[in-house]
């Protein structure tokens, strides 16, 4: 069984009389010479009336896996539709190689193609798939929530160092990008939004706009997005891949139960940490609005003056609240996600991409109630 | 075409390790057409770091690795390629990969490096899994199969594009000795049928009795082959301690502390 560039294939093909027909192999029958012989066959054996074709084997020298193809698709007479084929010649050991695949293994093994659903198939596995999903959020939210308090106030258990180490990767390691990403959206929104209200000399209520925007809104949305897309994914993949490796079997047959030990001290510090990072995103783009207003001739003191009648002690509170509210979803996700992987090579990746997917979905669901609640009681 | 006998794989001299670490240096041997090679040693002794070097993963830091005459080590980009198609390579865990079937897996290196006719590629993938004994798993994806099916689809991916050589990292790890013992039948067929060299690393006593036509010892302290020849040769005849151990299965008084 063998390849290499340099090996020939001789190929020998005699038409005799009564539309017989002889082809013979020699050499070399392996996936390199083949290609160059089959286009050969396949023009001179379409081209002629057959009733018999014999191959002859008996020159080969060797024979590869795609070689013994070849000649059991010759023999089931694919290339030659109607015509009598027999194969001889070959040397016992390939013989018996070549009888071990017949042309009823072929039929049998071959798997079928993939066929497509029908639509409402689909939409019912979609929608089983969703209830069957929820029914798991449900039982995971009643889990946490089952052993938040008794982990929370067993300080052996709660494995405080652990939380700092969570609240360092997530939280402090988030530093820089959450700074650049606030600072620039906050410079941007001032920009867009300076021309049109310069139309109404209303230029100076830039600050007030960016203030409300960025406190109320765009900082907790801004800092959850990010936590989502570097925590949320990564809470997935570590607990995913512990998943993988059997890790979590081993922790539950030591008779920990993977809640108490991975989960919690993971929502622990991802809600601490992301009111204080909504926070943090909210004074940078803030600081990116004043910087553009300061650009812009506005004098600092009337800034900071705009800024004050702006904000409010309420809406740093509601951001408080989208702060603590955004956390949780973003870590409970993460590790639902890491909990639910599959088995598979791919399993981890998607996880990863729900835990994303997913967070970012339900901050906005939640975003949206919390503007609705606070248009009521405002009211 | 390649006599019995000849030599097809030829090390000299090889130094590997990572950075400055040296894992195993002064290898010399070499390999001859149909064989069944067994590279042996303890776990931790680097069988399987010298296996990544011989098939090119890893550079070694000296010496050089010698296939069907041309030198790996120092090949071009273009004749490293067409050397590595000389050989197939199947890794402990199987290394199939996930998202494809067990068919799909096997024609990969033909889809891609062969420009056989459709109908040909699946038929040739098709007969070397019925060679294997996995024909029926065609349609399979990895993970439904078995720990020694997986072992067979490697091997049938590995001699998808026909090689002469075919290394193996641990085969029987892991497989219950029923299924060890079919994966040793299936090597001894593969040799036997189609003159495939095989170089196997494996620390399976039962398996190189089985199997080896000629093995090497490595040593983790000595970092070099401390043995060559036929494995009951080395049981019986080995001058060195620690490989009469091995072969006796006889356990080492320094890495246990139960009996002080």
């Amino acid at each position: 069984m063998e390849l290499n560039p340099q090996d020939e294939l001789d190929l020998d093909l005699q038409f005799g009389p009564a539309g017989h027909a002889r082809v013979a192999f020699g050499g070399r029958l392996n996936a390199e010479t083949i290609v160059n012989c089959w286009e050969r066959l396949q023009r001179a054996l379409h081209d002629t009336k057959l009733q018999k074709l014999d191959v002859d084997a008996s020159a080969l020298r060797s024979c590869d896996g795609a070689g013994l193809a070849l000649l059991r698709y010759m023999s089931m007479g694919r290339m030659t539709p109607g015509v009598s084929v027999s194969v001889g010649g070959l040397e016992a050991g390939l013989e018996q190689l070549f009888r071990s695949f017949t042309d009823q293994d072929y039929e049998m093994f071959r798997p079928p193609r993939a066929k497509c659903h029908p639509l409402p198939e689909e939409v019912g596995a979609a929608v089983r798939q969703a209830f069957s999903d929820l029914q798991q959020q449900v039982q995971f939210l009643g889990s946490v929530t089952r052993n938040l308090l008794p982990t929370l106030l067993n300080r052996q258990r709660m494995r405080w160092p652990q939380v700092c180490r969570v609240f360092e990767t997530t939280g402090a390691n988030a530093v820089p990008i959450v700074s650049l990403v606030s600072l620039l959206v906050g410079m941007i929104i001032a920009f867009e939004a300076a021309q049109p209200l310069a139309q109404f000399g209303a230029q100076m209520f830039v600050v007030n706009m960016i203030g409300l925007v960025m406190v109320r809104e765009l900082g907790p949305l801004l800092a959850a997005v990010l936590l989502a897309g570097r925590s949320g994914s990564a809470f997935a993949a570590e607990i995913g891949t512990m998943k993988v490796s059997e890790e979590l079997d081993a922790l539950q047959t030591l008779g920990l139960d993977p809640i108490r030990c991975l989960v919690i001290q993971r929502i622990t510090a991802t809600i601490l940490l992301t009111p204080l990072l909504t926070f943090y995103a909210s004074f940078l783009g803030i600081a990116g609005g004043g910087l553009v207003a300061l650009g812009l001739g506005f004098p600092l003191t009337l800034i900071f003056q705009q800024l004050t009648s702006a904000v409010h002690l309420s809406d740093i509170a509601l951001a408080t609240a989208k702060g603590l509210v955004f956390g949780a979803i973003v870590s409970a996700v993460g590790c639902l996600r890491g909990l639910q992987t599959q088995r598979g090579a791919s399993a981890v990746g998607v996880s990863t991409t729900r835990a994303v997917v997913t967070s970012i979905v339900l901050i906005v669901i939640a975003d949206a109630i919390f503007s609705v609640l606070f248009f009521v009681l405002k009211r | 075409m390649n006599s019995p006998h000849q030599t097809v794989i030829t090390v000299r001299n090889l130094k590997v390790g990572y950075g400055e670490t040296i894992i195993l240096h002064n290898i010399n041997f070499q390999v001859r057409q149909g064989e069944v090679f067994v590279i042996l040693g303890g776990s931790g002794c680097g069988k399987s770091t010298l296996l990544k070097n011989l098939i090119g993963l890893y550079t070694p830091l000296e010496g050089e690795v010698w296939i069907e005459g041309e030198e790996l080590t120092k090949a071009g980009e273009e004749q490293r390629r067409s050397l590595l198609r000389k050989f197939g390579v199947t890794y402990q865990s199987g290394a199939l990969f996930g998202s494809m079937s067990v068919l799909e897996n096997v024609r990969l290196p033909l889809d891609e490096l062969t420009a056989l006719a459709e109908p040909l590629k699946e038929m040739a993938a098709l007969a070397l899994l019925k060679l294997v004994g996995l024909a029926a798993a065609a349609g399979k994806f990895p993970s439904e199969l078995s720990g020694g099916m997986q072992k067979r689809a490697a091997i049938a991916r590995a001699m998808a594009l026909g090689p002469r050589i075919v290394f193996l990292d641990e085969p029987s790890a892991g497989l219950d000795p029923v299924t060890s013992a079919d994966l040793d039948r299936l090597i001894k067929e593969l040799a036997h049928r189609f003159s495939i060299t095989f170089v196997i690393v494996t620390h399976e006593l039962a398996s190189i009795y089985e199997i080896a036509d000629r093995v090497i010892m490595l040593d983790s302290h000595e970092r070099t082959i401390i043995e060559e020849g036929r494995p009951a040769d080395l049981r019986d005849r080995s001058a060195h301690p620690w490989v009469r151990r091995f072969f006796n299965r006889e356990p080492d008084a320094v890495t246990s502390g139960l009996h002080p």
